[in-house]
C-alpha cells in the first residue's frame, strides 16, 4: 500500500501537470516539507497535549501518593517521602472501605442490573413491529442521558425532596414521606437517579446489536414454534453475548467515574451515614474537605488500577470475541 | 406476520407507560418549575406561566450574574472543542494514512485514556496547577479539557479518515498535488461532515464537564455553567428553585439540541464499540 503510493509520486515527479489542483504552489512548497518523515510532526501537538495534561498528572499522582503532601498548612509546601504509608492508611480508613462497598453495590445495582436490563428491554421493544409511541419513549431516555450530570443531579434532588414528585406518588399509595428521600435513603436515591441517567447507552448499544441479527433467524425460530421466551433465551441472547459483555464493562467503568450526579444530590459526604459516598465522592471529600491530598491520591490510584484492569478486559474481549 | 399476542402487547404498553413516566418526570418538573413564579420541589402546574425566573438570571448572585456562567461555558467549550478537533485531525490523518512502529500501542493508549474517569486527572492537575499558576485561569481549564477530549476526538477522526477512500488522494497526487496538498484539498474537504460531528461532540463533552473546572476554578466570575449551578445550589440556605430551574433549562438546551442533531452519528459510533 505504502509502496504503491510512493511509486505514484515518482511517476509524478516530472511535475508537468497543470491541473487545477496544482495551481496553488505556495501550499505545496510548504507542504513538501511535511512529506515522508515530516508528516510525523503532525503527531506532536497531540502528544504534547496528552503528555502534559493527562499522562504526566496520572504519573505525578503516584508520586504524590508516596508523600505526606497536604492541601494547606506546612506540608503543602515542604513535604517528604513516606513510602507506602498512605496506602496502609487508606486500607485502615473505615470511610475508604465503606466507599469501596458503596461503589461496588452502586455499580452492580444501578448499572449492571438497572441500566443493562432496562436498556435491553427497551432495545427489544424498539425492534418490535406495531408498537406505537416507542420513538417518544426512546427519545426521552436519550435526552435524560445527554443532559449535563449537574442538571440531572439538581432535578433529582428536587424530585426526591420531602414534597417532591416521588413523595407525592408514594402518598397516593398511602405512604407518608416525613423527610426528604435523599436524606432517609441516600444510597437508593443515587441508584435510581443513575439508572435514569445512564440507561440510554445500553439501549443504543443493544439496539445496534439486535439490528445486526438477520431477520430470517427470528423467522426460522418462529416457524419452528419457539415461544417468545425461547426465542429470546436460545436465539437472541447467544447472538448478543458479546454486546452484553462490552456493555457491562463500559457501564462499569463509567459508573465508577460518576461524580456530578451524586455530588449534587448528596454532597461530597455522600448523605446520612456516608451511605451514598461512592469512591469519587470519597476522593473529593478527602482532598478538598480534609485537605489530605496524599491520601486522596492513593485512593485515586487504586481506582485507576481497577479501571485499567477493566479497560484491558474490554480490549481483550474486543479481540477475542468473534462477531456472531 | 405473527398472530397477535394481546397479553404480551398489553404488558409492553404498560411497561412503556411506566418507563415513560419515570424518564419524563424529572425533566417535566424542571421545565414546569422554570416557568413557575412560585416554584418549589412539589410537582405542580404553575398558576400562570411567567418568565420571571429567566429575568432573575440577570440579577447577581454574590457579584456574578448567572448568565455570565453560560457565557463562560461558551468560551471554554468553544476553545476546547476547537483545539481538540484541530489537533486530532492532524494526528488522525497520520494514523490513518501511514504505518509506523508503535502505532497500535499508541491507539490502544488513546482507548485507555478515553475511558479514564476525569476525577483521576482532576486531583493531580489541581496540585500541578498551583505551581504552574494556572488555578483560576481559562488557559488552564481549556488546555486540560482539550487534552481530556482529545483521545475520543482522535479515535473518531482516525476511523473516519480510514473510511475515506485513499484513491481520491492518489488521483490528486497524480495530478501534481503533494501528499499534504491532497490531504488539504481532497480528504479534509470530504471529511467536513465528520469533522463537524467531532467538533459538536467535543463541544457538548466540554460543556458538561464538572469535576475538573470545579477543582481548578475557585473564582465565581470564571466558573462555567456546571460549576455555577452547583455553587448557586449549595451557597444559600433557602434555595430559589425557579431561578435554578430556569438556569438549568437554558444551560441544557444547547446540549439537547446538538445531541438530537448528531444522534445518528452517535448511534453509529456506539455500534462501532461492539464490532471493530
Amino acid at each position: 500500500m505504502e509502496r504503491g503510493r510512493e511509486k505514484t509520486k515518482v511517476f509524478d515527479g516530472s511535475n508537468t501537470s497543470t491541473g487545477r489542483l496544482a495551481s496553488s504552489s505556495f501550499l505545496d512548497t510548504l507542504a513538501s516539507f511535511f512529506e515522508g518523515r515530516g508528516a510525523f510532526l503532525f503527531l506532536v501537538p497531540a502528544l504534547i497535549l496528552i503528555g502534559i495534561f493527562v499522562v504526566f498528572p496520572v504519573v505525578w499522582d503516584v508520586y504524590v501518593s508516596l508523600t505526606n503532601a497536604s492541601l494547606v498548612g506546612p506540608s503543602a509546601r515542604h513535604y517528604s517521602f513516606v513510602g507506602f504509608y498512605n496506602y496502609v492508611r487508606l486500607f485502615r480508613d473505615f470511610l475508604f472501605i465503606n466507599s469501596l462497598k458503596v461503589s461496588f453495590a452502586f455499580t452492580v445495582l444501578s448499572a449492571l442490573i438497572g441500566q443493562a436490563f432496562l436498556g435491553l428491554a427497551l432495545a427489544m421493544i424498539s425492534r418490535m413491529e406495531g408498537i406505537r409511541g416507542k420513538m417518544i419513549v426512546t427519545t426521552i431516555v436519550f435526552i435524560a442521558w445527554v443532559i449535563p450530570g449537574v442538571v440531572s443531579g439538581y432535578a433529582w434532588s428536587a424530585v426526591t425532596a420531602q414534597q417532591g414528585l416521588i413523595a407525592s406518588i408514594l402518598s397516593l399509595f398511602g405512604y407518608k414521606v416525613k423527610y426528604a428521600l435523599y436524606f432517609t435513603h441516600p444510597f437508593w436515591v443515587i441508584v435510581i437517579a443513575n439508572i435514569w441517567r445512564g440507561t440510554a447507552f445500553s439501549m443504543i448499544l443493544f439496539t445496534a446489536a439486535l439490528e445486526g441479527i438477520p431477520r430470517y433467524i427470528y423467522e426460522a425460530a418462529e416457524v419452528d414454534g419457539a415461544t417468545p421466551w425461547q426465542r429470546f433465551r436460545h436465539v437472541i441472547l447467544p447472538l448478543i453475548s458479546q454486546a452484553i459483555l462490552v456493555d457491562f464493562i463500559l457501564i462499569t467503568i463509567w459508573t465508577f467515574g460518576v461524580f456530578a450526579l451524586p455530588y449534587m444530590i448528596l454532597g461530597p459526604g455522600g448523605g446520612r451515614g456516608n451511605a451514598g459516598q461512592i469512591w469519587t465522592l470519597y476522593i473529593y471529600f478527602k482532598a478538598i474537605d480534609n485537605f489530605d491530598i496524599a491520601l486522596a491520591a492513593a485512593a485515586s490510584n487504586v481506582m485507576f488500577v481497577i479501571v485499567l484492569a477493566l479497560i484491558i478486559a474490554y480490549l481483550w474481549s474486543m479481540k477475542h470475541f468473534r462477531r456472531w | 406476520m405473527v398472530e397477535k399476542n394481546y397479553a404480551l402487547t398489553a404488558v409492553i404498553y404498560i411497561f412503556l407507560a411506566v418507563v415513560f413516566a419515570f424518564f419524563i418526570g424529572p425533566i417535566l418538573w424542571l421545565i414546569l418549575s422554570a416557568f413557575n413564579p412560585n416554584a418549589s420541589p412539589a410537582f405542580t402546574l404553575p398558576s400562570h406561566f411567567s418568565l420571571v425566573n429567566f429575568k432573575k438570571l440577570l440579577v447577581p448572585v454574590g457579584n456574578v450574574i448567572p448568565l455570565q456562567w453560560i457565557l463562560n461555558s461558551l468560551i471554554i467549550s468553544l476553545a476546547s472543542a476547537s483545539i481538540a478537533t484541530g489537533v486530532s485531525i492532524l494526528s488522525a490523518y497520520v494514523f490513518a494514512r501511514y504505518t509506523f512502529k508503535g502505532q497500535g500501542a499508541m491507539l490502544t493508549t488513546f482507548v485507555i485514556l478515553r475511558l479514564v474517569p476525569p476525577i483521576v486527572i482532576a486531583l493531580p492537575i489541581m496540585i500541578l496547577y498551583k505551581w504552574w499558576h494556572l488555578i483560576d485561569t481559562y488557559t488552564g481549564v481549556i488546555l486540560v479539557l482539550s487534552a481530556l477530549i482529545l483521545p475520543f476526538a482522535l479515535l473518531v477522526a482516525e476511523s473516519f479518515f480510514r473510511s475515506l477512500p485513499v484513491e481520491y488522494e492518489e488521483a490528486a497526487m497524480v495530478d501534481g498535488c503533494s501528499r499534504f496538498g491532497a490531504f488539504l484539498r481532497i480528504t479534509l474537504h470530504l471529511a467536513i461532515p465528520g469533522i463537524t460531528t467531532i467538533w459538536l461532540l467535543s463541544f457538548v463533552t466540554a460543556w458538561s464537564q464538572f469535576v475538573i473546572p470545579l477543582m481548578i476554578l475557585r473564582n465565581p466570575a470564571l466558573m462555567p455553567g456546571t460549576v455555577g449551578l452547583s455553587y448557586f445550589f449549595g451557597e444559600y440556605g433557602r434555595v430559589d428553585f425557579g431561578r435554578l430551574s430556569a438556569f438549568s433549562v437554558l444551560f441544557s438546551l444547547p446540549v439537547v439540541i446538538i445531541f438530537l442533531a448528531v444522534q445518528r452519528y452517535l448511534r453509529r459510533g456506539i455500534a462501532g464499540l461492539v464490532s471493530r
